[in-house]
């Protein structure tokens, strides 16, 4: 009756509401259909791989011109036998090599400083994402005896003002000197000696010799951070007074050089264009001289697409080097995956015969080896660790990637093999500094998100998109249907419950008398509930639980009484709240249990499960109470709106976190959509126990098993790496590399992944 | 008896319990508070705004201690009185204390105050519905109503709103702009004529927009708190027909004049005494024409077009030059078109009236922040029984969760990151504008439908007694 009424009162809905309703009607289809789709969608990306291009004008690659000669070709390695020749000698000690490098360079005429930095522990930064790179700040406890060194060299440029830089990076072990590191000296010396002496340079060129010895990345880091953090009061004090005895460093070496050599001072020039981080590799390779390109930064964040063109161009096109990115070589293999290449191959080959302007299909292999590289390149972005010392760089929005030069075998030993090597990789550097220093803004025309497919072929963000969007478009509408679903057959069983009452009004005056002893028991049980962690949320959910009982008893004598349906979520939601608490504090946690000492990885993990549970159930049962509150007939579709909130929240999650790194939300998403969706109490499925409730039972535990995230790191590890060295502190040691390098995963997998798999178990063993 | 013993522990237990939460509210704050580098809110641009933040303050004391205009640099755009009121605890520092530990009690003080406040109106507001329920013979109904104490769950959504928390441990002004604003409501619900002339002269004075609040207070004082009049004219004609006895009539009450002239009087004194204050402090640097300019000029000419969750920073960056002044006027037309459709249609219900001018003002304000957000969800709770059937409210709440997270991401993708552009943000801000809206107009609209519903079960009681 009052439906109808509703129905006239307000018309035909508007065609955004009716097509709303039409999509949450028909939400099984609908979700079956998209999250199908998006893993489609994923699967045909490397054939919707384009072309790159070079989209900054200004950047005119194919207009450089190499002036690399064997002169500086024979400076290199000039530098390069004095560093061999003093890693044979015993006194060659850490200062030695920084010393040799910094008379190098003085002598062409460079601005040279040293610049000390020391280790430092790595610390759990869990909202280091939100904040800007500047805000951690020195800590405290630095071990002085640990410091290294790193060299800078500066060269002026002769038409520039000073305000821009372009940055080459040699990491080099100063304790001992590697062959290959010592090559990657010399090609970068040779362009440096080649750029102090160009006409047409107008930008500063940086060479920043960073001492490796703890790792290449914390030594530009820490020299990055110097460079953009400006201390005003006195040079190096902080230093000075930290470590006192070690400051014998710069008297000695104030003796040995010249004038121009000024060491008191951290020397600067203006912000970085870009940066290039120069590696020579030891696998040897077996035709080719080649080239590794690494890009991965913190968080799945990627340089300028430019960047890379830049350098894939003038490899390719001018110095005839192969060029290659990281692929997943277990991939390589896989039979399905092989099959599936051919298919798209054919069905390229079918739209081709229909209409030849399709350019649908490529290859199989090349759809192997697009998905190869695919993986990997979701795989380190997901990770969000950076590939190299590159990706110290991107936290201060500059573009930077590595390249790792790999020489054909035998060059090492051979002379004019080496010097041919120096030279075809020296003119590579040469030109993309050419080509960097034609900018005219810094890096902004082509993409920053971006995923490879091979070196020159890339997935822009606006198709890689369209496969997450499928994939996770089911969870709101299925949600949706679920809620109103819900609150329908309550409205129902209002209707339903007034009927018959209805025929008995003058009776109504004895049930509402009755109907007042559970008021009371309701009431008193509300403390439990609202000593729940949300306050307002809570009171609000209690009250509206309150109401709705009470009502339901008192006025479901009456047709058009007022009901408080539309605020039943606030319990669900209540309790969602408190386990996504529960999750953010077991994400705080190993930053404890890491202080205990001495701790195996599996120790460690035991721990923390440990005290997860011990957490869970505290939280549980102080604070909700869930498994334990009253379930009369009102909370018999309780799991399914608290399966729409849980819905809502995994969405929200895997939005933010797409936005955060869109890799491991995709990731993410695969594992999650179907766990969330299918997720149903396992009593209602063995009650009905027909085929199709008891599969989606067993779908529902395999899911709920292979969900929880130590299971699936190693199901996933071995499966791509066989289960034969499994451990269970594996997962620990990866969990703290995680959080080491402040990874925005780490808190994915804390605070969205687990709560969500938390009330999905939550479902299924709900009673109902 | 016992029934009444019980209702009255009951009563008890809620009251315990809400000063729980209360205590537990100032706990959780100071907590934050002691960790301010962590969190770093005060720069955040959802939290503080050219108006509200209390750096700008700082440096807007500063000046002022070296003799120089408060104004002077576009610095600080706030009232000279709070300058001489919150200035000197900028400086005062306590050593082993975080910085601005003094400004922040402060802030605290003013939330706890706001929420009091809420409390105590909306159990004003409650006793006279359900008087007037009571009157229309509709008290199964009111009974209901005691279940929710929606004072109570008022003062406590305002407190634990998560927007509340940012605004008061980010150093924002905005709880005292949200005091000022609270004591105005306060007043004129409790008739207090003087105290709300007060709050909204020093409401309008801190941030011009509650101006338009003046509606609401007038309609409060005149009418009432909020009552579902028509229908005690519906019930006296319906008497009529009946030709009963009358003197279930006499709620019926008629727009009373006095206390209004009483309002305008006391707002003349108070403006008058508010100007001559801040008079005194501008004198020497340039009077109080300096003083308009800097604070409602910026207000009005939108100055400052750094991000924020607003939709006018970017609409003004984009703008040309040229159509500026016809843009600002169409702009803070905006807000004044809506005010007298609302007040025709919402006259009956002046606190829900104020809500709704809230709101609105809090999404086409030059220079919006969460702490006006957190002001209208607060005066939300008033009406959690009124609004029981607000549809989408689960949409709403997630779009809210949704956008409040999506915004600082988007903030950091665009400005630390630089793989975003502004574009980013505004998508979020647009966002929230919208989610203003619907919720703006869900809520009306199931406010309306209540009242709908009222008047028919209070038609078919009068069929019904007829029959």
């Amino acid at each position: 009756m009052a439906k109808t009424d509703r129905d006239t009162s307000k018309g035909k809905p508007r065609p955004i509401v009716r097509l709303g309703i039409f999509l949450i009607s028909h939400s099984f289809f609908f979700s079956v259909v998209f999250s199908t789709a998006g893993v489609l969608a994923l699967l045909l990306l490397p054939v919707l791989a384009k072309n790159t291009y070079i989209s900054e004008n200004s950047l005119m690659p194919g207009s450089v011109a190499p002036m690399l000669s064997d002169q500086e070709v024979a400076e290199g390695n000039r530098l390069i036998e004095d560093l061999n020749a003093l890693k044979s000698k015993p006194l060659g000690s850490g200062i030695g090599s920084q010393r040799l490098v910094a008379q190098y360079m003085s002598n062409l005429g460079a601005e040279v400083s040293f610049h000390k930095f020391h280790r430092q522990p790595s610390q759990f930064h869990p909202l280091h994402f939100f904040s800007s790179p500047d805000s951690r700040r020195i800590e405290q406890n630095i071990s002085c005896a640990l410091h290294g060194v790193n060299t800078i060299g500066i060269i002026r440029a002769p038409r520039g003002d000073g305000k821009e830089a372009i940055v080459l990076v040699t990491p080099f072990n100063s304790v001992k000197v590697n062959k290959n590191e010592a090559l990657s000296l010399g090609i970068a010396y040779s362009v440096f000696s080649l750029l102090t002496g160009v006409p047409w340079l107008a930008k500063d060129v940086i060479w920043l010799v960073a001492d490796s010895q703890f790792g290449e990345y914390a030594a530009v880091a820490a020299w990055l951070r110097d460079y953009h953090t400006p201390v005003f009061s006195g040079v190096g004090t902080l230093d000075a007074e930290m470590c006192p005895e070690i400051n014998n460093l710069r008297g000695m070496e104030e003796n040995l050089f010249t004038e121009r050599m000024t060491f008191d001072g951290f020397k600067r020039a203006g912000t970085m264009a870009a940066a290039l981080v120069i590696k020579v590799g030891d696998r040897t390779q077996q035709y080719e001289d080649s080239l590794s390109i690494y890009a991965e930064a913190s968080n799945g964040q990627m340089p300028n697409l430019d960047l890379i063109n830049t350098v894939n161009y003038l490899a390719v096109h001018r110095q005839g080097l192969r060029v290659k990115v990281e692929k997943l070589w277990s991939l390589l293999n896989m039979r399905w995956l092989k099959t599936l290449g051919e298919m798209f191959e054919l069905l390229g080959h079918y739209a081709r015969n229909i209409n030849p302007q399709l350019k649908f299909g490529i290859p199989a292999a090349e759809y192997i080896e697009g998905s190869a590289t695919l993986a990997s390149s979701l795989y380190y972005q997901a990770l969000g660790i950076p590939t190299g010392p590159h990706g110290a760089f991107r936290d201060y929005q500059v573009d930077a990637i590595t390249v790792e030069i790999l020489p054909k075998v035998f060059t090492l030993g051979n002379k004019v093999r080496q010097n041919d090597f120096l030279l075809r990789s020296g003119r590579l550097i040469e030109g993309v500094v050419q080509s960097v220093n034609n900018l005219l803004e810094k890096f902004h025309q082509s993409f920053f998100l971006y995923l490879l497919t091979s070196p020159s072929k890339f997935v822009s963000v606006g198709v890689y998109m369209i496969a997450f969007a499928l994939l996770v478009a089911p969870l709101p509408m299925v949600a949706a249907s679920l809620y109103v679903n819900a609150s329908n057959s309550d409205e129902s069983m209002n209707s339903e419950k007034s009927s018959p009452s209805a025929t008995a009004v003058d009776s109504a005056s004895s049930p509402t008398t009755t109907d007042a002893a559970p008021l009371v028991t309701l009431s008193e049980s509300t403390p439990l509930l609202t000593a729940a962690d949300s306050g307002s949320l809570a009171t609000v959910a209690d009250s509206a639980s309150l109401a709705t009982a009470a009502d339901s008893s008192r006025f479901a004598t009456t047709a058009d009484c007022i009901t408080l349906s539309s605020w039943k979520w606030l319990y669900a939601a209540k309790k969602s709240f408190i386990v996504y608490l529960w999750g953010s504090v077991v994400s705080l946690l190993p930053y404890f249990i890491c202080q205990i000492p001495s701790c195996t990885p599996t120790t460690s993990f035991i721990i923390w499960v440990l005290l997860s549970i011990l957490g869970l159930v505290v939280m549980y049962g102080i604070l909700a109470s869930p498994f334990s509150d009253a379930n009369d007939s009102k909370s018999q579709k309780e799991w399914a709106i608290l399966k729409s909130v849980t819905l809502s929240a995994a969405f929200i999650g895997l939005c933010l976190m797409s936005i955060i790194n869109f890799a491991t939300a995709e990731i993410g998403g695969l594992l999650m959509v179907p766990m969330c969706l299918m997720a149903h109490p396992l009593k209602l499925d063995v009650k009905t126990r027909s085929l199709r409730t008891i599969s989606r039972a067993v779908c529902n535990l395999v899911l709920g098993f292979i969900g929880f995230p130590p299971v699936t790191f190693i199901v996933l590890k071995g499966a791509f790496e066989g289960f034969s060295s499994i451990n269970v502190g594996d997962f620990w040691s990866w969990v703290e590399s995680l959080w080491a390098w402040n990874s925005a995963t780490y808190l994915y997998i804390g605070v969205v992944h687990l709560p969500c798999w938390v009330l999905c178990i939550h479902i299924l063993f709900h009673h109902c | 008896m016992e029934d009444n013993k019980e209702e009255r522990s009951a009563k008890r237990k809620q009251q315990g319990r809400f000063w729980t939460w209360v205590t537990a509210s100032v706990l959780f704050r100071l907590i934050l508070i002691y960790f301010p580098q962590n969190l770093n809110l005060s720069s955040r641009p959802e939290v503080s705004t050219p108006l509200t933040s209390l750096r700008r303050l700082a440096e807007g004391y500063w000046l002022k201690q070296s003799s120089m205009s408060p104004y002077a640099g576009s610095m600080y755009h706030g009232s000279p009185l709070l300058l001489s009121l919150l200035g000197p605890l900028t400086v005062k520092r306590i050593d082993g204390q975080p910085s601005h530990l003094l400004c922040s009690l402060v802030f605290v003080a003013a939330d706890i105050l706001n929420s009091l406040l809420i409390r105590a109106t909306g159990q004003t507001l409650q006793i006279a519905y359900r008087q007037s329920l009571k009157s229309l013979d509709l008290d199964m109904i009111s009974e209901t109503m005691e279940i929710l104490p929606s004072g109570d769950i008022a003062a406590l959504m305002y407190l634990w709103n998560p927007f509340t928390i940012a605004a008061c441990v980010g150093l924002s002004t905005s709880p005292i702009e949200n005091l000022a604003i609270m004591l105005a409501l306060y007043g004129a619900c409790k008739r207090l004529v003087p105290l709300a002339a007060f709050g909204w002269v020093m409401a309008t004075h801190l941030s011009l927009y509650p101006m338009i609040l003046i509606i609401p207070i007038i309609l409060l004082l005149g009418n009432g708190p909020d009552t579902p009049r028509k229908l005690f004219l519906l019930r006296r004609h319906g008497k009529v027909e009946e030709n009963s006895s009358s003197d279930s009539c006499q709620q019926e009450r008629v727009f009373s004049w006095s206390p209004v002239m009483l309002l305008i009087l006391w707002t003349i004194m108070w403006s008058a005494y508010v100007l001559l204050l801040c008079g005194v402090s501008v004198k020497q640097y340039g009077g109080l024409w300096e003083m308009f300019t800097s604070m409602y000029g910026f207000i009005l000419t939108v100055q400052d077009l750094s991000p924020n969750i607003g939709v006018l920073w970017y609409f003004f960056a984009e703008v040309f030059d040229f159509f500026r002044n016809f843009f600002l006027i169409v702009f803070h037309m905006n807000i004044l078109f809506m005010i007298f459709p609302l007040a025709i249609r919402l006259h009956h219900r002046p606190c829900f009236l104020a809500f709704v001018y809230i709101t609105i003002s809090s999404m086409l304000k030059s220079y919006p922040s969460v702490g006006d957000s957190a002001l209208y969800f607060g005066l939300l709770g008033w009406f959690v029984y009124e609004l029981s059937d607000m549809k989408f409210s689960f949409f709403l709440f997630c779009v809210y969760v949704g956008v409040s997270l999506l915004s600082p991401v988007m903030h950091n993708l665009w400005i630390w990151r630089g793989t975003g552009n502004a574009n980013f943000y505004f998508a979020t801000a647009m966002a929230y504008a919208c989610l203003q809206i619907v919720l703006v107009v869900e809520s009306v609209s199931a406010m309306l439908n209540h009242d709908r519903k009222l008047r028919k079960l209070s038609s078919a009681k009068l069929q019904d007694g007829k029959s």
